[in-house]
């Protein structure tokens, strides 16, 4: 079970601290399909990269089948990180514009060394990999920048399953795409978790497609231990708060500026 | 397809793409870029090409206009002008690019200890950067140059003072560059799937970082040349009889008021031939730097 | 009488480093004052491309060929400076992300006046028109125009970047992928904006791979599948019965529906089939599919498909 539990995170802005997730506490057992709801900027994204141990938080725990986090990031041992993968909203971002795609789903277990790019057994993966998420052969030859999104995310998907982990994070996997490739990301990742029982956490914001694709659904609104710090407006704190912090360093060189 | 036997090809050849990418170049690159081959091969087999030495005077032929025996005319003590000014596009180029290198390496190194240390030693690096940035760098140069002249000679002195003047705005943007890739999702992606800091560094941060420093050091040479020239002719430079283009200058400048036009004007072209085509390069490079990223597909 | 804005036999592509990338082919389409288009398509698909090609914002590295008239004027080829000056006065651009394609360190005042005198506006009449305008909208100018846009929730954002659209009171409003990003109740408020301008008597075309955005919004829908128009009709007939194949899987893809995907595919834009690009992937392919490339043909309910089923009526 990946179980996080009372996880605080806040960035710091001018004026203080932007709380990003304030106490939530989350579940997802193997196999398990979950859906997590709420609005843009309500620290979904941010509860992702903490529970794909990319982020250490302010405060919480996370445990991995009964294993506790308490290094986070690139210091964390790598089979702990290849438990559990996170896939980005954004897959153009998502992948190093200098890797070519096929280079960039072999990363993974290049990186950890479990495998060197030369390996005959690279390419029997990249293939079976390829195959399962829909691309063709050929596109694995191309750079990101040749390729389109949707074939950029199916690749990233490929990259977050080829190191077997037991837990799956979406990030809003589709929001950019057509509902068509979006059914198919989802048809693959049904398939590996009927054979693998990956546990799946969908963050997303169509309620519709987390109320049919998940067995549950949560809204991170609910989560939290204690209720947001207030005044401003939920829908758009993050960008809000990064944009305020730029007025007021703006401003305050104005004022600096001006004779007394 | 078998799917063992099927041999993926990752990686083009690197002449291949070199030829690839110099297919698409405008005729303009193409002059510039055989103006700069052709001017750093001949001063490289300066000693092969150049039929006379240098340094020998010849005071039957002083002050000679251009000739057939002497296609770039003869100086005040009749030196032969085309060897001096092969000689001293040598000089001058090894001179700046050493320089340059020099350069490159003090700027990455304050940059990359800036973005990846952080915090306090982030300031103070950068606090640095801004007072070396706010000196007139020429005039420090001709500080660092009569500190150091009589330590390491003129050659040394002339490195230290470039190298030790270009680097701030090199450090600026290698810290900049290293704080945005580290930011990019790409790198939380690589993170996520094992790779440790080494790999971090090696396969994501050091590629996004390379270009910028390989641009900068390009376009840090013609600058060099005209600081080796400028500190040269100032007879602060090398030795008077070291034939580099600043020197050779400096003597231009007395034989004018002799009608000895030449003397300037050979070394003047051969330094303006080679800021102009490396200064053409790198800005075709700058230009183009980018555009693989940029998706053609999603525009 | 010719339509406010006829798009004829546009082809678009461009030149790459993988040959030609058709983005777009002999796309035709025209809209009349006060109607709504929803162009519709996976990306990839050309969309955005049509939308580029009629605001002119196109590379160098472009070939374009066919009409796009406003009004009766010929955009293509037109001069620059003439091309600026219609397109500041006629059309307007509701741009994806309200919150970045405004000024985070000057006030809101000073940008939609500047804003509005780049439409042809004096201050004077700038100044009245937005306060009418923002008054419409359910905003106060002068709380407005003292403020920072992040100093505003996402449906105001939302409302300032329509009222400067509207403000130069353009004959055609382009909305590129105005809900990309948003969460579902910022999409209602968007959709709900939209529908009004709309019903102000503007032409807007809307360009969106939402679904249900374009289900919401109604009008007339032009769906594209591999840089064509394969169908053209009233965007309820659509989702009542799609008279193409393309569209017919696609809707079966939505989750509310069967979530299934269609297999395979789009073809590479470098390397388009001489027949109809959806028959690799079309179930109700025939051997005509695959032999010659399909027309727009007349289905029921005034649409029309690039589809061979449809050729015999």
């Amino acid at each position: 079970m990946l179980r996080a539990e009372r996880i605080s995170k806040s960035y710091r802005a001018s004026g203080g601290h932007v709380v990003a997730v304030d106490g939530a506490s989350l579940q997802l057992e193997r196999g398990q399909r979950l859906g997590l709801v709420g609005p843009s900027g309500s620290g979904k994204s941010t509860l992702a990269q903490v529970m794909a141990m990319l982020l250490a938080p302010d405060d919480g725990s996370l445990t991995v089948d009964g294993d506790r986090i308490d290094v986070w990031g690139v210091h964390c041992r790598c089979e702990l990180r290849h438990r559990v993968q996170l896939v980005f909203q954004s897959p153009r971002m998502a992948v190093d514009p200098r890797l070519r795609v096929g280079e960039a789903i072999l990363e993974p277990l290049v990186a950890s060394r479990l495998l060197a790019a030369r390996d005959a057994e690279c390419a029997v993966l990249l293939h079976d990999w390829a195959t399962r998420v829909g691309l063709t052969y050929d596109l694995l030859e191309r750079f990101p920048h040749e390729v389109s999104e949707g074939q950029l995310q199916r690749a990233c998907l490929a990259r977050a399953l080829i190191v077997a982990p037991r837990y799956l994070i979406c990030d809003e996997l589709s929001s950019m795409l057509d509902v068509s490739t979006q059914a198919a990301l989802l048809e693959a990742i049904a398939a590996i978790q009927a054979e693998q029982e990956l546990g799946v956490l969908l963050i997303t914001h169509d309620r519709v497609l987390a109320d049919t694709w998940c067995g549950e659904v949560a809204d991170i609104r609910e989560l939290a231990a204690r209720s947001g710090e207030g005044e401003a407006d939920a829908t758009q704190r993050h960008a809000s708060a990064r944009a305020a912090a730029l007025s007021a360093l703006v401003r305050g060189r104005q004022r600096r500026a001006m004779p007394p | 397809m078998s799917a063992a036997g099927a041999a993926l090809r990752l990686r083009g050849g690197l002449t291949q793409r070199l030829v690839e990418t110099a297919r698409r170049w405008p005729t303009y690159m193409r002059v510039a870029a055989g103006v700069l081959a052709l001017l750093v091969v001949a001063g490289l087999l300066a000693n092969v090409v150049a039929p006379l030495d240098d340094t020998a005077v010849d005071l039957d032929h002083v002050l000679e206009g251009p000739t057939a025996a002497h296609p770039m005319g003869t100086d005040e003590v009749g030196r032969d002008l085309l060897t001096r000014v092969l000689h001293g596009v040598r000089i001058s180029l090894v001179i700046a690019v050493l320089a340059s290198l020099a350069a490159v390496a003090v700027g990455a190194l304050v940059g990359v200890l800036a973005g990846t240390l952080g915090g306090r030693a982030d300031a103070v690096l950068m606090r640095m950067t801004d007072v070396f940035a706010s000196q007139n760098h020429f005039l420090f140069g001709v500080l660092l140059l009569v500190l150091f002249r009589p330590v390491l000679g003129g050659t040394g002195a002339i490195m230290l003072a470039i190298g030790f003047t270009h680097w701030p705005s090199l450090a600026r943007i290698v810290r900049g560059e290293l704080l945005s890739v580290r930011e990019r999702p790409f790198v939380l992606a690589a993170i996520g799937g094992g790779a440790s800091r080494h790999r971090l560094a090696r396969r994501h941060y050091l590629p996004h970082l390379l270009p910028a420093v390989g641009l900068a050091f390009v376009l840090t040479v013609p600058h060099a040349v005209f600081h080796e020239s400028a500190y040269s002719f100032l007879g602060l430079g090398l030795e008077p009889h070291q034939a580099s283009l600043g020197n050779i200058l400096a003597d231009g400048q007395r034989s004018l008021l002799a009608g000895g036009w030449w003397i300037a004007l050979f070394p003047g072209l051969a330094l303006l031939a080679i800021a102009m085509t490396i200064g053409t390069i790198a800005e075709y490079w700058r230009e183009h730097l980018h555009p693989r990223w940029r998706s053609e597909l999603e525009l | 009488m010719s339509a406010l804005l006829e798009v004829d036999a546009l082809s678009v592509g461009f030149r790459t480093r993988r040959g030609i990338v058709r983005a777009l082919s002999e796309a035709s389409v025209a809209i009349e004052p006060g109607e709504l288009l929803l162009v519709v398509g996976e990306s990839g698909s050309g969309k955005t491309v049509l939308a580029h090609t009629l605001l002119s914002l196109l590379p160098r590295n472009v070939d374009v060929a066919g009409s796009v008239r406003l009004g009766g004027t010929e955009l293509l080829g037109l001069a620059p400076a003439a091309l600026r000056e219609l397109r500041a006065r006629r059309m307007a651009l509701i741009p994806q992300s309200p919150a970045s394609s405004l000024n985070p360190v000057r006030t809101l005042g000073g940008q939609l006046i500047e804003g509005a005198r780049a439409r042809g506006l004096s201050e004077e009449q700038a100044r009245r028109r937005l306060r009418a305008l923002l008054g419409e909208l359910g905003l106060d100018f002068d709380f407005i125009g003292g403020r920072y846009i992040h100093q505003l929730s996402g449906g105001m954002q939302q409302r300032i970047v329509n009222a400067m659209a509207l403000v130069g009171e353009p004959d055609v409003v382009i909305a590129d992928e105005p809900t990309s990003g948003l969460d579902s109740e910022l999409v209602e408020t968007t959709a709900a904006q939209l529908q009004e301008i709309s019903a102000r008597g503007a032409s807007l075309l809307v360009i969106t791979h939402d679904l249900r955005l374009a289900q919401r919004l109604a009008g007339w829908i032009a769906l594209l599948y591999a840089s064509r128009i394969v169908e053209l009709g009233p965007t309820a007939a659509f989702f009542e019965a799609p008279a193409h194949p393309y569209g017919r899987e696609l809707l079966r893809a939505l989750p509310e529906r069967e979530g299934k995907s269609i297999p395979g595919m789009a073809p590479e834009l470098t390397a388009l089939p001489g027949h109809c690009a959806f028959a690799d992937r079309c179930p109700d392919r025939f051997d005509r599919c695959t032999e010659a490339l399909p027309d727009l043909y007349p289905a029921p309910d005034g649409v029309l498909a690039r589809c061979f089923v449809h050729a015999a009526r």
